[in-house]
C-alpha cells in the first residue's frame, strides 16, 4: 500500500545529474577518444589542423558548437518532443566543456594572430562566460529562495505602495512639511533601474536627508527630553522650531509624538522592504548577467566560425 | 387594490418565463408576467457590460416565441424587450411574488407591494440566483440606497456607508475607499462570516484608518434630504446614532429561493443544497397547477429553459408537442437493438435498470440526454484499471466482467442487466481500481457522467442511498475481503457507518485504543506520530485505501494519529465485527497481517529520514486532494519562466500556471497551478457541464464553456481564470532573426470583443510527451507529481 522504496530513485534531479550523468559520460568518451587519436597520430609536420585528424576534430567541433547554439532554437520550441529540455541543457553543459579539449587538439596548439585563432578565442570565452553562468546558477537560486522568505517581490511593492499612502495619510495630520517633505521621499524612491542600477542598488541614497533625526528630534522635544543628541544641531533647527510652533499650539504633545513615533516605524519598515526589493533584482539580475557576455559572444564565434571554415576551403 | 385575473401568471422574467409569457401572448391567452425588478432577466441583466451570451448546447434547437442566439449581452436583452412589445407580453415590473396560496380555482399571488393576482395556474420560473435582501427599515427604496455595485471607480469623493459584514460587503468596501470616505456598519464586531483574505484586507483597512468601523449596530432608518444627502440612523449599545452620508451600499446576501418555494408547498427530495424540486414531465409539480421551469428545474442554460417556457404553456393548454430533444434521444436510442420509438425506449429502460426506476420521467429524459449508450462487443475492454475517467454505466442488456484480480485475469465477477457500475471512482474521485470487460455475449450499456451523476445523486434520494449501500459493499469486498459475497459480509456492513471529517480534524489519536477501521471514501488522511516533541507525518492515504488496521490485529493502542488531509468521507467498520469476520476467514487475517507489516517498514523509514515536515506542508497548501501538482524545486530553478512561456505557447497565448506566487517551503515552491484535485470544485457549477477528467486524469474545459466564469469562483486554488485564447502564436523565426514577438511572452493582440472563456492547465493531454512546462525547464526544477510521490519529493529535496 504505502510500500514506498525510499529514495531509490529520485523524483527529481538537476540537469546536471539528468540520466544518471549520460551527457558527462558521453563527453568524457569523446575527450578520450580524441585525445587517443591525437597521441597515436603523428603527422610529419606536427599535429595541426591541416591533417586528416585535424580535419576530423574540427568537423566534430563545428557540429557540435552548431548543437549547442540549436539549444536557444529547441529550448523556445515549446512543442518540440525531440527530448527534455533539461536533456538539452545537460548535453549543452557537457558537450560544451568537451569543445575546449577537442578545439585544441583539433588545431594543434597552433595559435597565430589569424582569424582561425580569434574563432578559438571567441570559443574559449563562450565557454569561460558558461561556467560563470553555471556558477550563478547553482548559487543564486537558493539565495533568492532564501531572501523572499515565502513572501514575494509584488508582496513587497504593493506593501511598500501602501505603506507610503499610510506615511502621507499621517504626515498630513502632523504638519504641511512633514506632509511636503514624506511625499518628496515616497517620489524618491527608486527600484531597479539600469542594469548598473539593478546589479549594485541605485546612487542616490534614500531617507538621507535628516527627515528622520527631525521627527525624532520632534519627539524627544514633545516628551520633554532635550537632551537627545543632534537636539542642538542647528543645521535642523529652523525646521524643528517651525514644527515645533506648529504642535505646541495643539494640547496632547503624547498624542502627537506617537503619531511621529508611528510613522517612524512605517518608513523604517518601508526602506527595509525597498532595500529588499533591490536586492532581489541584483540577485535576479546576476541570474541573467552572465547571459548577456554568452550569448552575443556565440553568435560572435558563430561568424567567426563560418569566416574560419570558409577561409579554410577557400586558401586550401 | 383590485385582484387581476388571469389564466397564467408567470414568476420571474428570465428566458424560461419570457418565453412561456411571448407563447402565452402568441396564443393570446390571458397572463401576467412578474417580475421583481424593473427590467427583463435580471440574471443576464447583471452580466458587466458586452459580456458575450452563449447558446449552448449547440445541438438542441431553440423552441420559442421568444428570439435567442448567442451573442453580446446587450443584443440578446434588446432582442427579448423588442418581442415582449412586439407580442404584447403583459408585464408588470417591481412586482416580487412573496406568496403563492392555492385556491379553490386556483392561485392567489401576493407582491411585496401589497397587490393581488387571482390566477389559474402558476408558473414558477424564478431561477437560483434569489432576491436580494433589503434593508427592511424606513427608507430602504430611497435613492440613496443600493444593493449591488457595479463599478466601484464610477464613485469620487462620496461619503459611503456599506451595510453588512459579507464578502460582497467587504469587498465593495475596500474597492470604494480609494478614492471616498467609506463606512462599513456590521451587526457584529468580527468579520467571521468572511473569507479568510477579505478577513484580513478589511481588518488591516480598518486598523490603518482608511475604512471606518461601526460595529455592533444595526440600521434603525434612512432619511433622504437631498439628492445624494441623507442621514442613516443606527442602533448601538450605546444608543441611536446618526450618520451623514451621500450614498449606501447594502450587501445583505440574498433569500434563497428555495425557502419561498418550500413555502408554496412545492417540496424538494432531499436536504441538499444542490436539489431541485421533482417535476412532471409536463413539468407541474407536487401542487396541481403550480409548474416550475428554468434553472430551478435544475435546467441552467438559457435555451433549455426558452424551449421549457414554450412546452409548459403548451401543456398548460392540453397539448403534448413533442419535446425538442427528442430527435436527439432518437440519434442516440436507434443503435439499440430492437428500437421502436423513443418513448417505448425510455419505458424499457426504466423498467430493466433498478437504480433508475425513482427518477421522474424529465429525470430520466434529460439523465438519458446526457448519457451515451454504448453497445460492447464480447470481451471488447469498458475500462483498464487505473484509468482516471469517472463516468457511470448502467447494464441495459447483456453483461459485464470485472478483473478483481489485476495479477489473475481469470478472477473475474459477472454483471448481469440492470446492475451498475463505475460509482467507486464517481465516489472517491480516485481512479479505477479493476478492468471491466463486455461478457460474453457482448452488453449494451448507458455511459453517464459525472456532472449528471452527481445532479442526480442530490436531486434523487434513492438513487443515492443504493449507491452509498452498494459503494460500501463493493469497497469492502475489494479491498478487504476479496472473494467474500454479500452473505458473509452483511454483519461487517451493518456495523458500518459513515463518518465525515473536515480538514485538519483528527479520526484517532496516538495512544487511543482502537476500535474501528476507517476505509477512506473520500478525500486523504495523513498518518502522523510525535517524534522528539513534534509532529512527524509518516504516510499520505488516498481514497480507496483504509487505516486504523494495526490496532484492530494487535489489541495495541493506536500507534499513529490520522488527521484529514482536506474534507474526507470514511466508512467506520466496527473493530468487534471486524475481529468475528477474521477469525471465520484465517487467510484474510494473512492478507492484513501482510499489508500492516509493509507499512511498519515503510513508516519506519520514513521516521528515521524525518521527511514529514515537508509533507506536512503540502498537506496545508490542499494538496491532499490533488492527483498531479506542479512543484518548483528553488534551488535548481533559474527563474527563467521558460514553463510559463512553454504553457502559454502550447495553449492559445494564455499561461495557466504562475510560477512566482504560492507558498514555499525550504526550497520547495507550490506555484498557482492546477492540482488536478480529485473531486474538483471547479465542476461543481458548470451549468453546460464543460469541465471533464480525461482518462489520464487531467481535468480540463471543453469548448462549451459558456464563459460564466463559476469555475474561476468555485476553485479554492485561484487556478482558473477567464482569458481569450489566439490559435496563433508568435514565429520563432521571426522573432530571432528580426526582433518582436517573443513566443510565450507576449500575448497576441486578440479581438477586444471575443468572448472570455475559463482557462486552465490540462496537463498537456493532447500534446504527447508530458506537461509543457516541465518539458522547457532547462534545469529539472519543474516536477509534476501524484501525492504518492510526495514522501519522495521531500527525501529528494533534502
Amino acid at each position: 500500500m504505502m510500500a514506498t522504496t525510499p529514495a531509490a530513485d529520485p523524483v527529481h534531479q538537476g540537469f546536471l545529474r539528468h540520466a544518471n550523468f549520460r551527457w558527462a559520460k558521453l563527453a568524457l568518451l569523446l575527450c578520450l577518444l580524441s585525445l587517443i587519436a591525437y597521441v597515436w597520430h603523428q603527422p610529419v609536420d606536427g599535429a595541426n589542423g591541416g591533417s586528416w585528424l585535424g580535419y576530423a576534430l574540427g568537423g566534430v567541433g563545428a557540429l557540435l558548437i552548431l548543437c549547442l547554439l540549436w539549444l536557444g532554437v529547441r529550448k523556445r520550441r515549446y512543442r518540440s518532443r525531440l527530448g527534455t529540455v533539461k536533456g538539452w541543457t545537460s548535453a549543452h553543459v557537457y558537450l560544451g566543456l568537451s569543445l575546449l579539449l577537442i578545439v585544441s587538439l583539433h588545431c594543434g596548439f597552433q595559435f597565430g594572430l589569424n582569424v582561425h585563432t580569434l574563432a578559438y578565442a571567441l570559443m574559449v570565452l563562450v565557454i569561460a562566460s558558461g561556467i560563470w553562468g553555471l556558477i550563478a546558477y547553482d548559487r543564486v537560486p537558493g539565495r533568492i529562495t532564501q531572501l523572499h522568505g515565502g513572501s514575494d517581490r509584488e508582496a513587497w511593492i504593493e506593501e511598500v505602495f501602501d505603506l507610503n499612502e499610510q506615511a502621507i495619510w499621517l504626515a498630513n495630520e502632523l504638519s504641511p512639511e512633514v506632509h511636503r517633505r514624506i511625499v518628496a521621499s515616497a517620489e524618491k524612491l527608486q527600484l531597479g533601474g539600469s542594469l548598473r542600477e539593478q546589479l549594485f542598488g541605485a546612487s542616490r541614497p534614500s531617507g538621507g536627508d535628516g527627515l528622520r533625526e527631525s521627527l525624532e528630534q520632534r519627539i524627544a522635544e514633545l516628551r520633554g527630553d532635550a537632551s537627545r543628541p543632534g537636539a542642538l544641531d542647528p543645521s535642523k533647527q529652523n525646521t524643528v522650531m517651525f514644527m515645533a510652533g506648529q504642535l505646541q499650539q495643539t494640547s496632547g504633545g503624547e498624542q502627537e509624538a506617537a503619531r511621529i513615533q508611528k510613522l517612524l516605524k512605517l518608513l523604517a519598515r518601508r526602506n527595509e522592504l525597498v532595500v529588499r526589493i533591490n536586492k532581489d533584482i541584483a540577485l535576479h539580475a546576476r541570474l541573467q548577467l552572465w547571459l548577456l557576455l554568452h550569448v552575443p559572444l556565440s553568435l560572435a564565434l558563430l561568424a567567426a566560425l563560418i569566416a574560419h571554415v570558409f577561409s579554410v576551403f577557400f586558401y586550401w | 387594490m383590485s385582484i387581476s385575473r388571469v389564466k397564467i401568471a408567470i414568476v420571474g422574467s428570465g428566458p424560461a418565463g419570457l418565453s412561456a409569457a411571448a407563447r402565452a401572448a402568441e396564443l393570446r391567452i390571458p397572463h401576467l408576467l412578474l417580475e421583481a425588478e424593473a427590467h427583463l432577466s435580471h440574471t443576464i441583466y447583471r452580466y458587466q457590460k458586452g459580456k458575450q451570451v452563449m447558446a449552448e448546447p449547440t445541438v438542441l434547437p431553440l423552441r420559442s416565441v421568444a428570439p435567442f442566439a448567442a451573442g453580446k449581452r446587450e443584443t440578446v436583452l434588446q432582442a427579448w424587450n423588442d418581442s415582449a412589445q412586439r407580442l404584447g407580453i403583459q408585464i408588470r415590473y417591481g412586482a416580487a411574488v412573496i406568496r403563492i396560496g392555492a385556491t379553490p380555482d386556483g392561485f392567489l399571488l401576493d407582491t411585496a407591494s401589497g397587490g393581488t393576482i387571482a390566477a389559474e395556474r402558476v408558473v414558477l420560473a424564478i431561477g437560483l440566483q434569489g432576491n436580494l435582501r433589503k434593508l427592511g427599515c424606513e427608507g430602504e427604496d430611497l435613492e440613496l440606497v443600493q444593493y449591488q455595485l457595479d463599478d466601484p471607480d464610477a464613485y469620487r469623493n462620496e461619503a459611503i456607508v456599506i451595510v453588512g459584514a459579507g464578502d460582497a460587503a467587504i469587498e465593495n468596501a475596500l474597492a470604494l475607499a480609494d478614492n471616498n470616505q467609506v463606512s462599513i456598519v456590521n451587526r457584529r464586531d468580527e468579520f467571521d462570516r468572511a473569507k479568510k483574505g477579505n478577513r484580513e484586507a478589511i481588518l488591516q483597512a480598518i486598523a490603518e484608518g482608511h475604512i471606518r468601523h461601526l460595529s455592533n449596530a444595526a440600521v434603525s432608518w434612512l432619511r433622504q434630504d437631498a439628492p445624494g444627502q441623507g442621514r442613516l440612523c443606527l442602533d448601538t449599545a450605546e444608543g441611536k446614532a446618526e450618520i451623514v452620508c451621500n450614498r449606501v451600499i447594502a450587501r445583505l446576501g440574498a433569500t434563497p429561493p428555495r425557502q419561498f418555494v418550500e413555502s408554496c408547498g412545492v417540496q424538494f427530495p432531499s436536504r441538499d443544497a444542490n436539489a431541485v424540486p421533482a417535476v412532471s414531465a409536463h413539468y407541474e409539480s407536487n401542487v396541481p397547477g403550480l409548474y416550475i421551469i428554468g434553472a430551478l428545474a435544475g435546467y441552467p442554460l438559457i435555451k433549455q429553459a426558452m424551449n421549457q417556457g414554450y412546452e409548459v404553456v403548451e401543456y398548460i393548454e392540453g397539448r403534448s408537442p413533442e419535446p425538442a430533444d427528442a430527435p436527439l434521444l432518437a440519434a442516440k436510442f436507434r443503435a439499440m437493438p430492437g428500437y421502436q420509438s423513443v418513448d417505448a425506449s425510455i419505458a424499457r429502460i426504466r423498467e430493466r435498470v433498478p437504480v433508475l426506476a425513482p427518477l421522474t420521467p424529465l429525470q430520466l429524459r434529460e439523465f438519458l440526454l446526457d448519457s451515451e449508450l454504448r453497445i460492447m462487443k464480447p470481451g471488447e475492454p469498458i475500462f483498464r484499471r487505473n484509468d482516471y475517467s469517472d463516468s457511470f454505466y448502467s447494464v441495459l442488456d447483456g453483461g459485464v466482467q470485472i478483473q478483481i484480480d489485476e495479477n489473475d485475469p481469470t478472477q473475474r465477477v459477472g454483471l448481469q442487466a440492470g446492475q451498475f457500475f463505475g460509482e467507486m471512482s464517481l465516489i472517491s474521485g480516485r481512479r479505477r481500481n479493476a478492468s471491466v470487460l463486455a461478457g460474453p455475449a457482448g452488453a449494451v450499456l448507458i455511459e453517464t457522467p459525472r456532472g449528471s451523476m452527481n445532479k442526480l445523486i442530490a436531486s434523487v434520494a434513492a438513487v443515492k442511498r443504493v449507491l452509498d449501500e452498494t459503494f460500501l459493499l463493493r469497497a469492502i469486498q475489494a479491498k478487504l475481503a476479496p472473494g467474500l459475497d454479500a452473505a458473509e459480509l452483511r454483519e461487517l456492513v451493518a456495523s458500518a457507518s459513515l463518518a465525515r471529517y473536515s480538514a485538519g480534524e483528527i479520526l484517532f489519536r496516538e495512544g487511543e485504543p482502537g476500535d474501528c477501521l476507517h476505509l477512506i471514501r473520500k478525500g486523504s488522511v495523513t498518518v502522523a506520530r510525535e517524534l522528539g516533541g513534534r509532529e512527524a507525518v509518516l504516510a499520505y492515504v488516498p481514497a480507496g485505501q483504509y487505516v486504523g488496521e494495526m490496532a484492530l490485529l494487535t489489541e495495541l493502542p493506536r500507534a499513529a494519529t490520522v488527521k484529514a488531509a482536506v474534507a474526507t468521507e470514511t466508512i467506520r467498520l466496527e473493530a468487534s465485527a471486524f475481529k468475528a469476520l477474521l477469525t471465520r476467514h484465517p487467510a484474510l487475517r494473512q492478507r492484513i497481517n501482510e499489508t500492516m507489516a509493509q507499512r511498519l517498514v515503510a513508516n519506519a523509514a520514513t521516521s528515521s529520514q524525518g521527511s514529514g515536515s515537508i509533507v506536512q506542508f503540502l498537506m496545508n497548501q490542499g494538496l491532499g486532494e490533488a492527483t498531479d501538482v506542479l512543484l518548483i524545486d528553488e534551488s535548481l530553478c533559474v527563474r527563467c519562466d521558460h514553463c510559463e512561456k512553454a504553457c502559454a505557447d502550447t495553449h492559445g497565448g494564455v499561461s495557466r500556471l504562475d510560477r512566482e506566487t504560492g507558498p514555499t517551503y525550504e526550497q520547495l515552491h507550490v506555484p498557482t497551478s492546477c492540482r488536478h484535485c480529485e473531486h474538483p470544485h471547479c465542476m461543481k457549477d458548470c451549468p453546460p457541464d464543460a469541465i471533464h477528467r480525461s482518462p489520464g486524469g487531467e481535468v480540463y474545459i471543453t469548448e462549451a464553456c459558456i464563459g460564466c466564469g463559476n469555475c474561476e469562483r468555485n476553485c479554492p486554488y485561484g487556478v482558473i481564470q477567464m482569458g481569450v485564447t489566439s490559435p496563433e502564436q508568435p514565429s520563432l523565426w521571426r522573432w530571432l532573426l528580426l526582433g518582436g514577438k517573443e513566443p510565450g511572452n507576449t500575448p497576441m493582440a486578440v479581438d477586444k470583443g471575443a468572448a472570455k472563456k475559463a482557462v486552465k492547465c490540462d496537463m498537456c493531454k493532447d500534446l504527447g510527451g508530458g506537461p509543457a512546462c516541465v518539458r522547457a525547464c532547462p534545469t529539472g526544477a519543474a516536477v509534476r507529481v501524484s501525492p504518492e510521490q510526495f514522501l519522495q519529493i521531500s527525501q529528494g529535496a533534502e
